[in-house]
């Protein structure tokens, strides 16, 4: 009965104006130093959260691509007091589901629980923190495994394009490489490595435990602290200390596989999390081919022409610029037109050819649909932990259709000509046709 | 459709309703349109799926692809409505839109703010019944859809070989066609057979509305009977679901392509849940399937990638709210020094001991809490909660059935398990293949 009520209470809560129309984020600091921010949701009995960690694949060092990674697999394998068996078998039995993964910047470990095994699934969730296992055995045949995947992944033409495209963005920058690592660097990583990162990365002053469901923050604090007691320190290095990428000219790089499409991935510089100019940007990739049908690249190249099933764009807004990306697919002999054509659409939104109607389209859209990009808790948890490791505001996600309609043509314009002009853009091609 | 490589999602589509889903409403309208509502007042936002009772399975022979292609067509303009101005306005009411075809139904669906939701059901209704199929549209969309499988299949040696064995796994079910369609069909179809399909399939009585979300039911069935309720009632036809011959023997395939590492897969015909005449044999085979292929200590992956170290990646997949039969299929990703027969070998000794051994109780246990769990978390997505109930509802199980569902999976015991294994997943019964990476000379 009590949780009707509280449903109840929800709904009314939504259906006031607009600044209130997001629940907002209570934060709070734990007394080992990270940040908790917590975003309530009590119509299912469940709790995601997710700790995000400044420990990605920026921190891998050189030629051991691929650390973060691997760490991300053993942390989760097993810890000092349960073996992998007896490891899967507990979270089996509470239908604990925990994870971890690395990306460029961050390593998030996430844990998505019923609201009645919590308790098991903080238990869980402190062990990989305080007790990790670092067991040989299973190392070697994780890795085993991770260099087979990595050798099966040669099938796949959107991974060597994006190792391809890394590699020839940020050179031997840490963004270089695809947070999984390549065959040769994977094939040389050892215990102490990932060992190494843990030691080094993995700890809690400056860490951010993003959560979204059913508790409030006064059930929330004591059990955090009780669980996660023990677990102390300052890692070596913050995303502040990752180095900001050198721009250089626009490169072509070919790479053959036994395809009958060729894909044609662009890629350029985009913008750090902390531009002033992220939300124009945002909008202009919307425009551009973030928006799907609509959008001006699905428009010319699908819908004209029939050239491709899809193409899209984005770009990824790190601690210091990630890549802005254009990717395509298409029947090898097509693959120079589509090319063509997106070229002539990136020149035209440079010149600023963008006519207001456009631009509201695109914001009406963004604006009209944000409440979808925060219905579920696990989406709730991603948004809200990226908040908490860029440094954003708490009031980000209240604020956030403001500052979408608050963008001006203007803007928009400035930011394409900042970031669209042709020749700017470097090219991959995978395939078997590249002449 | 039929090989996800995550044998969780599988379970979760059937998977039911835990306490707190709400009830389900219904209402049925004179031309046989039926519209499904599932309250849920925690956000403004709804999902609107209309669901049509065609899919792969309703293509006549020659045609394959067709059922696709003209959900690809229903985006090409009505009578009220020019090419792509259904999408452009669902994306000024600030939602999105897309569509999605099996070989047992098509669906389209919108997510919106739940004060749209009555404007985009009579845009629904207005483009099913006036839709314009022009040639120039469908010349270009074929185009589209022939890069759409070069990159899904003929680029992707794992989609390939699974085309293939399921090609070679049936000789009856429908199952053994691509939804896609084979490049070779996709090259004959006309303007002509989108038209004829169109007249013969979308039909008031072929169409169920599902909505979940921020709405009222009561609001709900005026809208409906306003737009979809309108539509004049046309016959429908029978849908094709023929019964597939028993097996005589194992069948075996290589297919030989372009690809750096083998995988084998075994695929085995199972049937479907029919409320009321095999629940407890359907539910075992979930389980079965979960125990081997579920969570984190999945018997695949513990025994034979762990420990016997006979393949780098394995799973199994079965779902029981197919229509007529599922292919049950189970494979293992082989890497350097690993044999496809060694793996062979262990996947069926795996097998013969859950047929042999009744299953632990604990991990009994773990794998029932496992199925109710995730669909307690499916409950968070609008979208999944829709998709199960147009689903249920087309392959003739009934959305009604939904609640049974988790009743079935709690009363299955060790010996259903051992049951269900023994009569279905057998060798004589199944077809195995092989991708082999073609060797140039």
């Amino acid at each position: 009965m009590s949780l009707r009520l509280i449903v109840l209470f929800i709904s009314l809560f939504m259906a006031t104006p607009a600044a209130l129309a997001v629940p907002p984020i209570q934060k709070a600091t734990l007394s080992n130093g990270s940040t908790v921010l917590l975003m309530e949701a009590h119509n299912v009995p469940m709790l995601s959260m997710s700790l995000v960690l400044p420990a990605g694949s920026a921190f891998d060092a050189k030629g051991k691509e691929g650390t973060a990674t691997m760490l991300a697999g053993m942390l989760t394998d097993h810890t000092a007091m349960h073996d992998n068996i007896a490891w899967a078998d507990m979270l089996d039995q509470d239908a604990i589901q925990l994870a971890a993964s690395a990306s460029y910047d961050t390593l998030t470990l996430s844990l998505t629980v019923l609201k009645d095994a919590l308790n098991p699934g903080l238990d869980a969730f402190s062990e990989v923190l305080k007790q990790p296992g670092w067991n040989q055995q299973r190392f070697t045949i994780m890795k085993q495994d991770t260099l087979a995947a990595a050798q099966k992944e040669k099938e796949e033409p959107g991974v060597q394009a994006a190792q391809a495209a890394a590699e020839t963005l940020f050179g031997d920058h840490p963004y270089g490489h695809r947070p999984a690592g390549t065959m040769q660097s994977l094939a040389g990583l050892t215990l102490n490595d990932v060992k190494d990162l843990f030691g080094r990365q993995i700890k809690p002053q400056g860490a951010v435990l993003a959560v979204s469901g059913d508790i409030t923050l006064a059930e929330l604090l004591p059990l955090l602290e009780a669980k996660l007691d023990g677990w102390q320190g300052k890692p070596a290095q913050t995303l502040a200390g990752i180095a900001q990428p050198e721009v250089t000219a626009a490169k072509s790089v070919d790479v053959q596989m036994p395809t009958s499409q060729t894909m044609v991935h662009m890629t350029r510089l985009g913008v750090a999390r902390s531009d002033a100019g992220f939300f124009p940007v945002f909008v202009l990739n919307h425009m551009l081919g973030g928006g799907g049908f609509g959008s001006r690249l699905m428009e010319e190249v699908r819908e004209k022409r029939g050239l491709v099933y899809g193409v899209y764009s984005y770009f990824s807004p790190l601690a210091v610029p990630g890549p802005f990306v254009i990717s395509l697919q298409t029947r090898a002999d097509q693959a120079e037109q589509a090319e063509t054509v997106v070229r002539s659409v990136l020149a035209e939104l440079a010149a600023g050819k963008i006519t207001s109607a456009q631009l509201k389209a695109s914001k009406e859209n963004l604006v009209g649909s944000f409440a979808q990009r925060m219905d579920s808790n696990r989406e709730r948890v991603g948004l809200i932990s990226m908040i908490g490791i860029y440094g954003l505001p708490l009031d980000y996600l209240s604020v956030w259709t403001e500052r979408v309609a608050a963008v001006t043509l203007d803007a928009v314009r400035t930011q394409a000509s900042r970031f669209l002009k042709p020749e700017s853009w470097s090219r991959v091609r995978v395939g078997s046709k590249l002449d | 459709m039929l090989f996800r490589l995550t044998t969780l999602l599988i379970l979760t589509v059937l998977s039911i309703a835990s306490a707190q889903a709400a009830q389900l409403q219904q209402a049925e309208f004179k031309n046989g349109v039926k519209l499904i509502v599932e309250e849920d007042h925690s956000a403004p936002v709804a999902m609107v799926q209309v669901w049509l009772k065609v899919g792969g399975r309703d293509e006549l022979p020659g045609k394959t692809g067709l059922a696709h292609v003209f959900e690809h067509m229903m985006f090409k303009g009505s009578k009220e409505l020019g090419p792509g101005e259904f999408s452009r306005r669902i994306s000024a009411m600030g939602g999105n839109d897309n569509a999605f075809t099996s070989t047992d139904y098509t669906a389209y669906f919108e997510t919106v703010p739940s004060s749209q939701v009555a404007k985009v059901l009579n845009m629904e209704a207005e483009r099913f019944a006036n839709l314009k199929l022009r040639d120039e549209d469908f010349q270009k969309e074929i185009k589209v859809i022939m890069e759409e499988r070069r990159m899904r299949t003929e680029d992707d040696p794992n989609s390939r070989m699974f085309e293939e064995l399921s090609a070679a796994s049936l000789r009856l079910h429908p199952y053994r066609n691509p939804v896609i369609g084979w490049m070779q069909d996709l090259e004959k179809l006309t303007i002509e057979d989108v038209k004829a399909f169109y007249k013969k399939h979308y039909v008031p009585n072929n169409a169920i509305v599902v909505v979940v979300g921020d709405v009222d039911f009561t609001e709900m069935k005026k809208v409906v009977a306003k737009s979809f309720g309108r539509l004049k009632s046309r016959p429908v036809a029978a849908r094709f679901n023929p019964v597939e011959p028993e097996p005589f023997g194992p069948k075996r395939i290589n297919v030989e392509v372009p690809a750096q590492l083998p995988m084998l897969a075994i695929t085995i015909p199972t049937p479907v849940w029919k409320p009321g005449e095999n629940d407890r044999e359907v539910a075992a085979l979930t389980l079965a399937t979960h125990i081997m292929a579920g969570g984190r200590s999945a018997r695949l992956s513990r025994e034979i990638v762990d420990q016997q170290r006979k393949a780098f990646a394995a799973g199994a997949g079965y779902d029981a709210s197919s229509m007529g039969l599922d292919l049950w299929y189970a494979y293992g990703m082989l890497g350097p020094g690993q044999s496809p027969e060694a793996f062979e070998g262990a996947l069926w000794a795996l097998i013969d001991d859950m047929e042999r051994k009744p299953v632990d109780v604990k991990r009994l246990r773990a794998a029932k809490r496992n199925i109710i769990a995730a669909q307690v978390f499916a409950q968070d997505s609008l979208y999944l909660r829709a998709k199960e109930i147009g689903r249920m509802e087309v392959v003739g199980i009934g959305a009604e059935n939904r609640d049974n569902w988790l009743d079935e999976i709690e009363k299955v015991e060790p010996s259903d398990i051992q049951a269900a294994v023994k009569r279905w997943l057998k060798r004589d019964r199944s077809t195995t293949g092989l991708l082999k990476p073609e060797v140039k000379s």
